[in-house]
């Protein structure tokens, strides 16, 4: 894992260096004396109709758990109302969560005064909206720095980094323009270089594309990937494309109904679904694109340790149909010269079909 | 410092539940319901209570503690401690900054203001504007008004300022909390309903007659407009960016500067834009109580029935009011959009030009306006009204004259009207505004305008009330007929209504006390010419309420009916006055709160009834009358705004469906 060249201010506390936030059993509950839901064993184990129907109450969130490890992008995907805005909100208490713990480099977010929230808002963790949220009133330059302002920066200092941010977004330019003179894809721009500008040690991100339309989001989308390799900053990615999530994610929260229903890497929620929402969810996936050839490896037999293309294990299912299809032989799967076994034809066609029987046999 | 969302709406789905039956029942039969009950207390009144005015028993008579107060205010204004130490100096402050201002106008010279306002316009509001001012002033001082409109601009600079502040205040405590918002809406939405004649009675009790209490009662009526819409404005904050302000760690005073404040900023210059037009009507009409300037000129003039020189001074009143009018609402529109450097540069540029030009004129010496720049119009216009009142005043053939329609209006309109409603029993007067109220809002509405009608009983001056509700109603018909037929004339040609436009936009900025010159010079005196005046007033606001409710029916509405094959005249009946509804409601409110305002003011042209008890009042001194008439006149606005107040049901309805 590459370290990022910009550090956090904040002091890192060392007791889970891995990960960055750390939630646990986390509750976000909307309505009257919502803090009777979470605590009561009854209630907990209601679905959301019913709930709504006895107490009047929402849980957008309920009893979630998760670590986003330190430099990873982590995705939480989920159907419109499945409770991404609500838990994203709660890690640094823009909504504040009915009960259990958010902590961030170790540190308890729940227990934090205002004037330590605000630390943690200033430097820590930036957001990027859905709706963007520009001041309409300022140029594209004073909104990038608008974060830097509130901080305290001095006007001619915190304009100057602005404006290397605005560069960054490859808003060059457009520096006086004002929100309302500038596209989607230009307004989250500016929505991404202002919470860039802030240096946060986490960036976390609310559907920040789905307001755009597919091409802009492309390119978005390879900004946020450009981004994550060039700095190595740690992501928290809201999304309810699943496409955007395999793309951008390193792991992925699947969320319903206010739970994760499943949490792993993309090869793990499109190769091994937890249940048939999350099957029903990825089933127009291309698994080939997706899984790697580990999914569809077998061990090697004898001398097909020596012939045959090779490949690494990180390939996916679909390079290595091309290769198979272009040499004819059976593939190698390499790994430090060392040969973890062979894909051949029926492994990657079993992979491809989504036929659990052939996977479980390469895997085993 | 904790979560930006608001709780959760909730109840409405358990409220819809149980009971939804029988409340739904009594919702479809509500009005034959109340018409039942009505029907049934209409017997029993006429059984126990029998016919006639209201009993004298049941009033209160106030005058003698009125008088003892006003006298007591007027002993003790010079020795006791609330005056010496509080109010005296709020009053010195006003005389001591109105004098001020007026200095300063005075020391800039007229080509030095003249000057002023025109580079301000170009600068907020661009070219054509600052033309519009230039002429503006340059007609002030050629009609030879060039000192009074100096004295009403410094009265209303330090009005303005005083009403924005003040409202400005009150606008952010209820932007920033809700209870404080709970409590002043109510209170805002009252004052805003009030005839401003009302607001003159109870400042002069303290103050008494002068420039403080001219410019107190302006602030007070100018003030409301400025914190409604700035409450509006910082409750109306876009969520999403406050969110993202928040989320950057902005403190709460950050919040508020950096975000929320400018978010609002239309909202506030609009505001400042509204109270500028609120004062300025109210610097006008104040002249009654010794504000000086424009409006004691017309005034003065209307007292000797001297059109020519009223409308030598309502023309500059006019002129003002569109200058302030489009150079401030220019201003709110174009905020934000010149880059800062620019328009900084262009300020200094403007500052530079109106001291040399003040300079200019004070070293050639010629600070009062040339007298040899006069033009006398009063001369040729009573010239000319002689001419119409020997010509047009009656006898025209086949149309007959002026003062004929007002004679005839008088005659087979106005009395008749009046005789009926003083001839209602008392309480079939209160049963029918309770029903009326009850029909059109809620049992809330109907309690507050039964309660302010009987108030009006025990204040012992129910009769001139009615007196004034006949000639309230008489506008209300006329300006409902005219300007709900414009109205929809107007949503429907779109020739007709980008004709209109204009005349319309001109008419809702001239102050009230302007529409009696005209009228005046058309009918005489009397109570005809106070109706006509109050139709004139009203009728624009009716004419744009009625066009926008019309051409915002949903145009798939329109179009389902015109694919069934609907005449113009089908779709008008069936589909858009129905689904207009809201607005034409809407309208009538308007139209009515707006009449009463010039109906009162007609006491002042010979309108009778309260308004002139109220003026009587003011003007021998007899406060005690005033302000029966006055209190009378707030409880006939309550009363006439609640009946026709019809927003809150419906947002009840609204919840429930
Ligand atoms: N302020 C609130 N009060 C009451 N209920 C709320 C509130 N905010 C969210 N909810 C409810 O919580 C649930 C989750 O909402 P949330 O906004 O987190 O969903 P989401 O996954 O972000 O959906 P979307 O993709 O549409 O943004 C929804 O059922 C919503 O109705
Ligand atoms: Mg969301």
């Amino acid at each position: 894992m590459n370290t990022p060249p910009h550090t956090a201010t904040a002091p890192q506390t060392t007791a889970t260096a891995e990960s960055v936030f750390s939630v646990r059993d986390l509750w976000k509950v909307f309505g009257p004396k919502a803090e009777r839901v979470p605590a009561d064993q009854e209630l907990r184990g209601l679905d959301p109709a019913e709930l709504r129907e006895r107490t009047g109450c929402t849980a957008a969130v309920r009893d979630v758990s998760f670590d986003v490890r330190k430099g990873e992008v982590f995705v939480v995907m989920g159907l419109s109302g499945s409770g991404k805005s609500t838990l994203v909100r709660c890690l640094t208490r823009l909504i504040e969560p009915t009960s259990g713990t958010v902590s961030i480099d170790g540190e308890d977010v729940l227990s934090m005064d205002t004037g330590r929230l605000r630390e943690l808002r200033r430097h820590r963790a930036a957001m990027v909206f859905q709706h963007f949220g520009l001041l309409p009133h300022r140029t594209v330059l004073d909104n990038v720095a608008y974060g830097l302002e509130i901080q305290g920066v001095g006007r001619g200092e915190r304009r100057e980094r602005a404006a290397e941010f605005v560069t960054q977004v490859g808003l060059d330019g457009m520096e006086d323009r004002r929100p309302s003179q500038l596209s989607g894809g230009q307004q989250q721009r500016v929505g991404l270089a202002r919470a860039l500008a802030v240096d946060p040690e986490v960036l976390l991100f609310d559907e920040p594309f789905s307001a755009l339309d597919p091409l802009i989001r492309r390119d978005m989308q390879e900004e946020v990937v450009r981004l994550h390799q060039d700095e190595g900053r740690t992501m928290v990615f809201i999304t309810h494309d699943l496409s955007e999530a395999l793309k951008l994610g390193d792991r992925i929260a699947l969320m319903r109904d206010g739970r994760i229903v499943q949490l792993g890497t993309p090869e793990e929620i499109v190769g091994a679904p937890a249940d048939d929402y999350v099957r029903d969810f990825v089933r127009d996936v291309p698994r080939e694109q997706v899984l790697t050839v580990r999914s569809a490896m077998r061990p090697a037999l004898g001398d097909e340790r020596e012939a045959g293309p090779a490949l690494a294990p990180s390939a996916t299912v679909h390079e290595a149909i091309e290769a198979v299809a272009r040499t004819g032989e059976n593939a190698r799967v390499v790994e430090g010269g060392r040969c973890l076994g062979v894909v051949d034809h029926a492994g990657l066609l079993g992979v491809v079909a989504g036929v659990p029987a052939a996977a479980d046999k390469a895997v085993a | 410092m904790t979560a930006t969302v608001t709780p959760a709406t909730t109840g409405s789905a358990a409220a819809t539940d149980t009971g939804s039956g029988v409340l739904r029942a009594l919702t479809r039969h509500r009005g034959r319901l109340i018409v039942a009950c009505a029907a049934v207390a209409l017997v029993l009144g006429a059984v126990f209570l029998g016919a006639g005015n209201w009993p004298a028993s049941l009033s209160v008579d106030l005058s003698g503690p009125l008088k003892s107060t006003s006298d007591w205010i007027i002993d003790n204004r010079d020795g006791h401690p609330l005056f010496l130490y509080f109010l005296g100096h709020v009053s010195n402050a006003v005389v001591v900054s109105v004098r001020a201002v007026y200095l300063v106008l005075l020391a800039l010279g007229w080509a030095g203001v003249t000057a002023a306002a025109t580079l301000v316009a170009w600068r907020v509001a661009g070219v054509r504007l600052a033309l519009t001012s230039l002429a503006a002033f340059a007609v002030c001082g050629v009609l030879g008004m060039w000192v009074p409109t100096m004295q009403t601009l410094a009265l209303m600079v330090v009005a303005v300022a005083a009403s924005v502040l003040l409202g400005g205040l009150l606008g952010l405590a209820a932007g920033l909390s809700d209870r404080m918002h709970r409590v002043l809406r109510p209170v805002l939405d009252t004052m805003q309903v009030l005839p401003a004649f009302a607001y003159l009675l109870p400042v002069v009790l303290v103050f008494g007659i002068g420039v403080p209490a001219a410019v107190l009662a302006t602030v007070i009526y100018a003030a409301p407009p400025m914190a409604r819409l700035t409450a509006l404005g910082l409750r109306d904050a876009d969520a999403g960016v406050m969110e993202a302000a928040t989320s950057l760690g902005a403190t709460g005073r950050q919040r508020l500067l950096t975000a929320r404040l400018p978010l609002a900023r239309k909202e506030l210059l609009l505001g400042v834009n509204q109270s500028i037009m609120m004062a300025l009507g109210m610097a006008v009409i104040a002249s009654v109580i010794g504000a000086g300037g424009l409006g004691d000129r017309v005034y003065q003039a209307l007292a000797s029935v001297d059109v020519g020189a009223a409308l030598a001074a309502g023309v500059p009143i006019v002129l003002l009011a569109i200058v302030l009018d489009r150079v401030t609402a220019a201003a709110g529109e174009r905020i934000g959009a010149a880059p800062a450097h620019r328009s900084r540069l262009g300020w200094a540029i403007a500052a530079a030009a109106t001291a040399a030009v003040a300079l200019g004129t004070r070293l050639a010496d010629a600070l009062t306006w040339p007298d040899g720049w006069t033009l006398d119009i009063a001369e040729p216009v009573n010239r000319a009204v002689d001419w119409m009142t020997a010509h047009l005043y009656s006898g025209v053939p086949v149309v007959g004259g002026t003062a004929d329609w007002a004679g005839h209006f008088t005659t087979w309109v106005l009395n008749p009207l009046r005789s009926g409603l003083q001839w209602l029993p008392w309480w079939a007067v209160l049963l029918t505004i309770g029903v009326l109220a009850l029909l059109i809002g809620t049992w809330r509405t109907a309690v507050t305008a039964v309660l302010a009608m009987a108030a009006i009983g025990v204040l012992g001056v129910w009769d001139p009330a009615l007196d004034t509700l006949s000639q309230v109603l008489a506008a209300v018909a006329v300006t409902l007929l005219v300007g709900v037929a414009l109205g929809v004339a107007s949503a429907r040609s779109n020739r007709l209504g980008r004709a209109l436009r204009p005349v319309l936009d001109v008419f809702q900025t001239m102050p009230q006390f302007v529409y009696l010159i005209p009228v005046v010079a058309l009918f005489g005196v009397g109570r005809a010419p106070a109706v006509a005046a109050a139709v004139v007033y009203a009728l624009p606001a009716v004419v744009r309420i009625t066009a926008q409710g019309v051409r915002a029916v949903n145009p798939a509405a329109m179009e389902s009916s015109r694919s069934l094959g609907a005449t113009g005249r089908q779709q008008l009946l069936q589909v858009q006055l129905p689904l207009a509804r809201p607005a034409l409601l809407l309208a009538v409110n308007q139209g009515v709160v707006l009449v009463l305002a010039v109906v009162v003011i007609g006491g002042l042209v010979g309108g009778g009834a309260l308004g002139y008890d109220a003026v009587f009042g003011l003007a021998q001194g007899d406060l005690a009358t005033g302000l029966v008439a006055g209190a009378a006149i707030v409880c006939l606005g309550l009363m006439l705004d609640r009946v026709t107040q019809p927003t809150q049901r419906r947002d009840l309805a609204g919840k429930g469906a």
